[in-house]
């Protein structure tokens, strides 16, 4: 009897699942884009059909990387929370910019857009025969739209403190003008910021314009949405995508399937028995797997195997004694033995960061010169030096003490869980032991980190002693980094996401707004630029680049092949936010099928 | 009787009333402010826009107001059957996500403490005072139930899923599937349910088994045991008694194990990342969603009462002396 | 979650907790006669036996192999040998796993003792309190058993460690011991209820001595061995408790465990999948082997003190 019951109760378990399930993806697909005619996205009422809709393995490129967390918003205008392939699979820029070439490509404008000759209006011309997934054309006026909804507050953009105005002049042409022409986050915004149609966005541009989460919504690029659940996304190839006809290029999967991420134990267990194509996470001990047989391949063949990404940096607390004192800063920095975290911590995956900080698709920014004359280099015996010349004397227990003769003991804090930066911030203590310098690696929650990291308020300082941080990724310009390092006024609060060491140099943050307001090709003035940033980044260390963590990216070549990597494709091959547009895009057209094993 | 059951009611209405109010003080009394840490974690946003998006949240989360009133809005929303928002959801109702979960985690808990309790009280009866398989059953039940979840999990996964590759090793469904009311969805769906439903099954069974069996020696070495037999009554009518006396503490064992295994599907649940509200509660915990975890706690409370309520029932069914006493020895 | 605190509540059984009252009248009798059975009793023996090898390993190991369990300047994912430093080979960090290991187990036994020594007092405390009281002061005990024991003690260790900088094994033990209390203090209490109306008891009130005394004089040393037992089961319980609460990342932030083994060698090391066998299989083994080895003890020790159950 004991025994019936149970079965019953499993049965409606099992049943209540499959219920549920279909219940999630209640939304009804859109219609299979089939034939010329573009398909539309009115929703039907029509319930799940009675087969099971697979998706062939030939036919779909598996990922995960991306999504952390059940896909909950496809509004591109959600900039930070948008599903996994919003923004160009589904949305499309502007432009697309390829850090790895430094070469902005014409996408939804032309190559007709661009400055006047005084460099204060900007001219876009929209492509022609673009047309949205619902069947109308891209206009003019859709581009305008999609500029000035940045004015929206619940947006809380920069981009309408240097814009002045944005209006489409006919059905192909957006002339924009500018109050103070920032060039560089201008040129950001042309390959970052979705193009959305205006027939739907602008009813919904209102206060509550973030509580729009536009599921399977209409856009222009190469995937519409199919289907999503709280471990997956689903995409379906757009048949009439515009760059098939226009730019000759075709994507390969008939379904992208995103799986959100898990324990790197099960997505490694993927990638290894190929239900995943594509992984960007981070996989410690790949490097054996790439090595091993498996078919997986990284985008270098060898160490470092990834491209770099950004640069994770010790940030110290310039409020703090005696991190205050740019010649104990550069002690520090000099003390750090980098090599030991990149071979030991990361087995090899990443490199040690140049001392001025920029990721390699900058090194054209890097005054070399100076900064081989001025660059700190890994040497425990100068550190000591540094620190005895500076004044810092070694107290009974062999660790320096401030000039008043107080210990030194300067917490390093990273997030608990993070077990990479765990294992780095114990081999930073390892290596400052030896040159005297007192550091006790703690780590807290997330939470607690933050809160030490965040100046409460206008003036006073925050709590922490040191924590690493690698906010910035790959970009189109320097700028960015600059910004981070030399931000002024101070942020404070939930506002701080730059200058998080407290530092304030006015000469400093005048070049760097120098920088943004010089023409993104005008490399001469902006090498200039650079060069004085770097001199004095150098001399006061207010950060310590470390190591560049990378565009993590392991794929397996048994049903996709031809991936990015430095001997073929050369694009960045990764399915991150803000990634597509930055070229990714193109690795969907590049990689080709492998033929069925007879 | 209905006195018995008024006061397990009020006893379980006030423990729900506390454990539901220390469950409320989770993201209020957290060190660090849940919204910095959101924001944090969507990395380089610039300070301008990050200011209207930290505004945008508190009021999402209604982390603005006073205690007090968040407090009262608290029971209010959760009579309503409103949990609130998830931080890392972005504002997903709380409720949804775990609703969207629950099934997975009820088609496992529920077959695997059924099936192992009926199993293992089974086989442990069998085994005891029969040497053979009693010899064959200790072993393999300590074994089992001294095994953490995980690790049984992890080694399942590894031979049956990773190296055989007879079941898959991760998921509820399988990413090449869309639910629909199928056969083969079905197929699928059981397939990716079998591993963790065994890791849970197998730990449980291990512990019911060795339990059952020291249970019936000790009633077949009791004195009415005795006495029976020297009264001559069959083997297999001392053995019923036995094992009829045996089954209370049992029930009461079932009642007490529910934490047990809810606490081992959580693990389970993470090592295969079968997406029930044990990985949800995990991934809370990991991205420091406290309106998330708040929610699921809840859930779990609720679902540990219901469930203890329910063996009280059964108790009362399975003991006449409950029915008679209502009170006494037997805890 | 009500539970990963509550861990172990198989009441009077698993390995369980027997109905002690029979065995009240053997546990009188002398510590001669319990060793002389304890001798032949091949469960205890053989549970003894494994238990010495883990405490030496414990206690022994971490001297003879003196490495920092977190010293990463091995070479790392290298394969058991007998090279000193290299006997369970090393992570992929390129740490010992032997000192791991035998740090760990330290943990281990440091968790299960505490951890369960704290549980079993408090159990002890509120059981015996509640069962000899009985009426209101047994109905808020009851309801306080009860409340811990649905109380979502995972919510209240993540609220605790969040304003902890850093959460040390000890934290972990002790948390352990406040939460996994209840099934404990239900067993016991029943079983002083049952002892309460005994003859020995009604003579020892009416000889006027005090409530407490009664408990401390009368009642428990006559279930001396059902409460050593309740012990180790909450010992063996505290160590699978602690092995959850290290694999979701709440266990100790500094130190080693092997709960913290598991962990690191899943998600840091996904060892099994990369044939680091050596890194994830000893700490699974650890553990199982210390709490089998409990359990079984368990039961050798029930044969012991009940004469009827023995094989002999």
């Amino acid at each position: 009897m004991q025994q019936g019951k149970t079965r019953v109760l499993s049965l409606l378990a099992v049943l209540s699942i499959a219920a549920s399930a279909c219940g999630t993806s209640a939304t009804p697909s859109p219609a299979a884009p089939s034939g010329a005619t573009p398909t539309t996205v009115a929703p039907s009422a029509a319930p799940t059909t009675a087969s099971a809709e697979t998706y062939p393995r030939a036919e779909t490129l598996y990922t995960a990387g991306k999504q952390w967390g059940a896909p909950s918003t496809w509004n591109p205008l959600d900039t930070n929370n948008y599903a996994m392939g919003v923004i160009g699979l589904q949305y499309e820029t502007l432009f697309m910019y390829d850090p790895l070439k430094d070469v902005y490509t014409p996408w939804l404008a032309t190559a007709d857009s661009g400055w006047d000759a005084a460099k204060t209006t900007y001219t876009i011309k929209v492509r022609p025969g673009v047309k949205w997934s619902d069947g109308s054309a891209l206009t003019a006026a859709d581009v305008a739209f999609s500029i000035q909804v940045w004015k929206n507050p619940a947006l809380a953009s920069v981009l309408w403190t240097f814009v002045s105005d944005a209006t489409a002049t006919d059905d192909s042409t957006v002339v924009v003008k500018f109050s103070a022409p920032a060039y560089a986050e201008w040129a950001q915004f042309l390959y970052q910021n979705a193009i959305v149609p205006k027939a739907i966005f602008e009813a919904k541009n209102t206060a509550d314009i973030l509580k729009f989460t536009n599921e399977n919504g209409v856009g222009t690029g190469p995937y519409l949405y199919k289907t999503h659940a709280d471990d997956r996304m689903v995409w379906i190839k757009n048949d009439n995508w515009w760059a098939k006809t226009a730019l000759n290029l075709d994507v390969k999967p008939k379904y992208i399937v995103d799986v959100v991420n898990s324990s790197n134990n099960v997505a490694l267990g993927q990638l290894i028995q190929g239900g995943l194509d594509l992984n960007n996470n981070f996989l410690p001990g790949i490097a054996s797997l790439v090595t091993g047989g498996y078919n997986i391949t990284t985008y270098f063949a060898k160490p470092p195997y990834m491209l770099a990404g950004n640069t994770a940096t010790l940030i110290p607390n310039t409020a703090k004694k005696p991190l205050d004192d740019p010649k104990f800063r550069l002690a520090l920095a000099t003390a750090i033995n980098t090599a030991d975290i990149v071979n030991k911590v990361y087995g090899g995956i990443v490199t040690a960061s140049d001392p001025t900080g920029l990721l390699p698709i900058f090194s054209k920014y890097v005054d070399t010169a100076q900064r081989d004359a001025l660059g700190f280099k890994f040497d425990t015996a100068k550190a000591k030096s540094i620190l005895a010349a500076a004044g810092y004397k070694a107290g009974s227990d062999g660790f320096v003490t401030n000039k008043d003769g107080s210990a030194i003991k300067l917490t390093l804090e990273v997030p608990d869980g993070w077990s990479d930066w765990m294992a780095a911030e114990n081999s930073i203590a390892a290596s400052a032991k030896l040159a005297g310098i007192n550091i006790d690696p703690q780590h807290p929650d997330f939470n607690t980190v933050i809160a030490d990291r965040n100046r409460p308020d206008a003036t006073s300082p925050a709590k922490f002693d040191l924590i690493i941080n690698n906010d910035i990724q790959v970009g189109n310009t320097p700028w960015t980094w600059y910004d981070y390092v030399f931000r002024q006024p101070l942020p404070n609060g939930t506002n701080e996401t730059r200058n998080f060491e407290g530092y304030s140099n006015a000469d400093a943050w005048a070049l760097t707004q120098q920088m943004d307001k010089t023409p993104v090709d005008d490399l001469a003035t902006l090498k200039t630029i650079a060069s004085k940033l770097q001199k004095i980044q150098l001399t006061d260390m207010p950060v310590i680049p470390l190591w560049y963590n990378g565009v993590w990216s392991q794929v397996n070549n048994s049903v996709w092949t031809n991936f990015p990597s430095d001997t073929g494709a050369q694009v960045l091959p990764a399915t991150w936010n803000g990634y597509w547009n930055m070229g990714a895009v193109l690795m969907l057209t590049q990689i080709k099928a492998v033929p069925p094993a007879k | 009787m209905r006195k018995y059951f008024g006061r397990k009611l009020f006893t379980y209405t006030l423990t729900f009333f506390i454990a539901a109010t220390i469950d409320w003080l989770i993201p209020r009394f957290m060190p660090g402010d849940p919204v910095a840490g959101l924001m944090a974690r969507q990395g380089a946003l610039s300070p301008e826009g990050a200011a209207a998006l930290s505004k945008y949240y508190n009021e999402l989360f209604g982390l603005n107001r006073p205690l007090w009133e968040q407090f009262f809005g608290f029971w209010t929303a959760l009579i309503q059957g409103d949990l609130g928002r998830s931080v890392f959801g972005h504002g997903r109702p709380v409720a949804e996500t775990i609703m969207s979960a629950l099934p997975y985690t009820l088609a496992l808990l529920i077959p695997a403490i059924l099936l192992s309790w009926w199993a293992g009280n089974t086989f442990g009866a069998m085994a005891a005072r029969r040497k053979w398989l009693d010899s064959a059953v200790l072993p393999v039940g300590y074994i089992l139930t001294a095994t953490p979840y995980m690790w049984l999990g992890l080694v399942l996964a590894f031979v049956l899923a990773f190296l055989l590759r007879i079941f898959p090793l991760s998921g509820g469904y399988g990413f090449n599937l869309e639910p629909s009311l199928t056969w083969a969805f079905f197929v699928d769906l059981v397939a990716h349910w079998i591993l963790p439903f065994l890791s849970l099954f197998l730990v449980g069974f291990g512990g019911w088994a060795i339990g059952m069996r020291n249970m019936i020696i000790y009633e077949l070495e009791s004195d009415y045991s005795r006495y029976l037999e020297a009264l001559g009554a069959p083997q297999s009518l001392v053995r019923k008694y036995a094992f009829r006396n045996a089954m209370l503490p049992q029930v009461t064992g079932l009642a007490l194990q529910l934490g047990v295994i809810v606490a081992g599907s959580l693990v389970t649940e993470i090592v295969f990342s079968y997406p029930g509200i044990g990985l949800l509660l995990f991934n809370a915990i990991k991205s420091e969603d406290y309106f998330l975890l708040q929610g699921i706690f809840i859930f779990v409370i609720a679902g540990v009462l219901i469930a203890n309520f329910l063996v009280d029932i059964a108790y009362v069914i399975v003991d006449p002396r409950t029915r008679v006493g209502m009170r006494g020895g037997t805890a | 979650m009500t539970g990963l605190a509550n861990t172990e509540p198989k009441l009077e059984s698993p390995v369980g907790a027997p109905a002690a009252v029979a065995t009240v009248a053997a546990s009188r009798k002398g510590r001669g006669e319990f060793l002389y059975f304890a001798l032949r009793s091949k469960k205890f023996l053989f549970a003894m036996g494994i238990l010495l090898v883990l405490i030496a390993i414990a206690v022994l190991g971490p001297m003879i192999d003196g490495t920092d369990p977190v010293a990463t300047d091995l070479l790392p994912m290298q394969p058991p040998s007998t090279d000193p430093g290299y006997w369970l080979g090393t992570t992929s960090f390129g740490e010992d796993v032997f000192a791991q290991f035998a740090n760990g187990l330290r943990a281990t036994f440091f968790v299960g003792l505490l951890g369960g020594g704290l549980a079993a007092l408090i159990g002890m405390a509120v059981g015996f309190t509640a069962g000899y009281r009985g009426g209101w002061t047994d109905e808020i005990l009851n309801m306080l058993t009860n409340v811990v024991l649905v109380i979502p003690s995972l919510a209240v260790l993540i609220v605790i460690s969040s304003y902890l900088k850093a959460r040390g094994v000890l934290f972990e033990a002790v948390f352990i011991g406040a939460t996994s209390w209840p099934w404990a203090a239900r067993a016991i209490r029943a079983q002083t209820f049952s002892l309460r109306s005994r003859d020995f008891i009604d003579l020892a009130k009416l000889s006027g001595r005090k409530g407490w005394r009664i408990i401390v004089e009368e009642i428990a040393p006559n279930m001396s061995s059902y409460l050593f037992m309740t012990f180790i089961l909450l010992f063996g319980g505290a160590i699978l408790i602690a092995a959850s609460l290290d694999f979701i990342g709440l266990g100790p932030t500094g130190g080693m465990s092997l709960g913290l083994m598991m962990f690191n060698a899943v998600t840091y090391g996904a060892a099994l999948l990369l044939g680091y066998w050596w890194w994830f299989i000893p700490p699974g083994l650890g553990i199982m082997a210390t709490v089998g080895a409990l359990y079984v003890m368990n039961v050798g020790l029930d044969e012991i003190f009940n004469p009827k159950l023995r094989d002999i």
